[in-house]
Formats: structure tokens, sequence, C-alpha cells
């Protein structure tokens, strides 16, 4: 009972925040709706019994993913992340326009239709081999056992894989400026004495 | 109770939405966005499909792993938009035609 109102909360949540975020012309509303799609995700995540992925999801993606975009929008943006006119949008960082939306929404649909389509046994006679124990036990201890024995490589190549990605990012975001005017031996000697 | 298949349509929803969006949009950050779309419907796949399932707790190792990834990506992707930025005063996609910055300018 309590996890179909979570159910219908979160997948109601999910759906409303997709169609707001794709409806919206400002970035930075876009950036919270994602917010409202991750909550709701970890939401289903929590009906499907899965605490330890619901737990991580909150932490990584409210914590760390939606701040990081909110960072990149304000130090990309600027004042012209908001649409006001579509005469000028080919000139300003900004969303998309009418024939963007139109190409987008008829590849969405035409790829909506084949992939229930070709999946339509899933969808329709769907003959996975359902339990009916709807018990929820902790997981976490199962999945330290499961990251140390079975999936270990992965687990080791994901850690090397975080840290190249982050000294990655920090290596490419770093500001590559001219070199400053106390290294320029020509500079130095002029403008250095005549403040005295 | 719930079934599989309103999962698989919650995940449906969120991969087109991820589509549309990068289809749609011109901005690279709402291109990013729209990627996390999509690895968050994968991820929920693969956990719907481990509860429903029951064999083991793979589908819950595979999410935490696509979690990681997505966390990756995004950190790089930022700051690889972030230094477009800098370089071409700009984050449209469509400024995006140089593999190196110009050096006659």
């Amino acid at each position: 009972m309590f996890s179909d109102i979570l159910f219908l909360s979160s997948s109601s949540l999910i759906i409303a925040s997709c169609v707001l975020m794709m409806w919206t012309k400002n970035l930075m509303h876009s950036c919270v709706y994602l917010l409202g799609v991750l909550i709701g995700i970890a939401g289903l995540y929590l009906t499907l019994g899965a605490d330890f992925v619901a737990a991580t999801q909150v932490m990584v993606y409210v914590g760390g993913v939606v701040i990081l975009m909110l960072f990149a929008v304000m130090l990309t943006g600027g004042k012209d992340f908001q649409s006001r006119s579509q005469k000028i949008l080919g000139l300003l960082p900004l969303m998309g326009s009418k024939y963007t939306f139109m190409w987008g929404s008829a590849t969405a649909m035409v790829f909506g239709f084949c992939q229930i389509y070709f999946f339509r046994h899933l969808f329709f006679e769907l003959k996975v081999q359902e339990t009916t124990s709807n018990q929820y036990a902790p997981t976490i201890e199962k999945i330290g056992e499961l990251l140390i024995t079975d999936h270990v490589v992965a687990f080791e190549i994901s850690s090397v894989l975080l840290l190249g990605a982050l000294v990655g990012a920090a290596i490419i975001a770093r500001p590559r400026k001219e070199r400053p005017a106390f290294l320029e031996p020509d500079h130095h000697d002029d403008h250095g004495e005549d403040h005295h | 109770m719930i079934t599989l298949k309103a999962y698989l349509f919650i995940s449906l929803v969120l991969f087109v939405t991820g589509l549309v969006i990068i289809i749609s949009r011109k901005n690279i950050v709402a291109i990013l966005l729209g990627i996390e779309l999509i690895l968050n419907s994968a991820a929920l796949n693969f956990v719907a499909y481990s509860k429903y399932t029951a064999v083991n707790l793979d589908g819950h190792v595979f999410a935490l792993f696509i979690i990681v990834i997505a966390a990756a990506e995004a950190a790089v992707g930022l700051a690889i938009v972030i230094r477009f930025f800098q370089v071409k005063e700009s984050v449209h996609i469509d400024e995006a035609s140089d593999l190196r910055e110009e050096l006659t300018r």
C-alpha cells in the first residue's frame, strides 16, 4: 500500500518534471526540474527495494551532479541563458527553436513507436518469471559482498576511472592565460619604478 | 501490485525525454542534461529487472556503476564546456566545429 502511494507520487513527479524540462526555455529551470526527476527516480528505487542505490542516487546526483550543472550554467550562461526573442535565437547561447523541437518530437515519436513495436513482447506479453514475494530486505551487505567478489575488477577500474576523470577535468578546465606581467622582462623594468 | 511494465513505461518516458532534449536543444549544458536522463533510464531498467526476476543483486551493482560513470562523465563534460566557453565565448552547439582554437585572430 505504501509502495503503491510512493510509486504513484514518484512516477507522476518524474513525468511532470520531464515534460516541464522539455518545455521550459530557461536552462536554470531545466536544471531544477532535473532535480525533481532524480528525486522521483530515487523514490522508484525505494519502491523496488533498492535502498542503497536510492541513497547513492540522492547523494551523487542531487548533491553533486545537479550542483555541477548549475555551476556550469551560471559560469557559461550569464545573462543570456534565457531566451527573449525567436529572431536573435541563433546568435545567443540558447535552448532551441521551433524547428529543432519539431524534429526532436518527430524523432521521439518514431523512436518510441519502434521501441514499443520491437519490444512488444516485453510490454504486452511479458514472460519474465515475476516473483510474488513482496518483502523488502536490506541490500547493503549483499552489494558489498558482490563488489569485492564478483565485480571486483569493475570496481577497481571504476576507481581508476574516477581518478582519471577528476584529474582530467581539473586539467581541461584550468584557465590558460597569457604569461603574467612579472615574467616578461621588458615590462618589469619600465613600470616598476614609476610609482615611487 | 506494481508490475514491471510500469517501470518499463517510466524508463521509456525518461529515454524519449532525454532524446528530445539532445536533439532539440542548442545549449551544450542542456545536451548533458539529456544524457543524464538517458543514463538514469538505463539504471532504472537494471534495478527493475533485478527486482522482478529476483536472481541476484547484480542489477543494483550495475546501477551503481552507471551512477559512477555518469558522475565522471558530468565532471569531464562540464570541464570541456567551461573550456569551450573560455575559447569561443559561447556554448552554442553549432560553434563547436574546430578541434583546436584558431591561431590567427
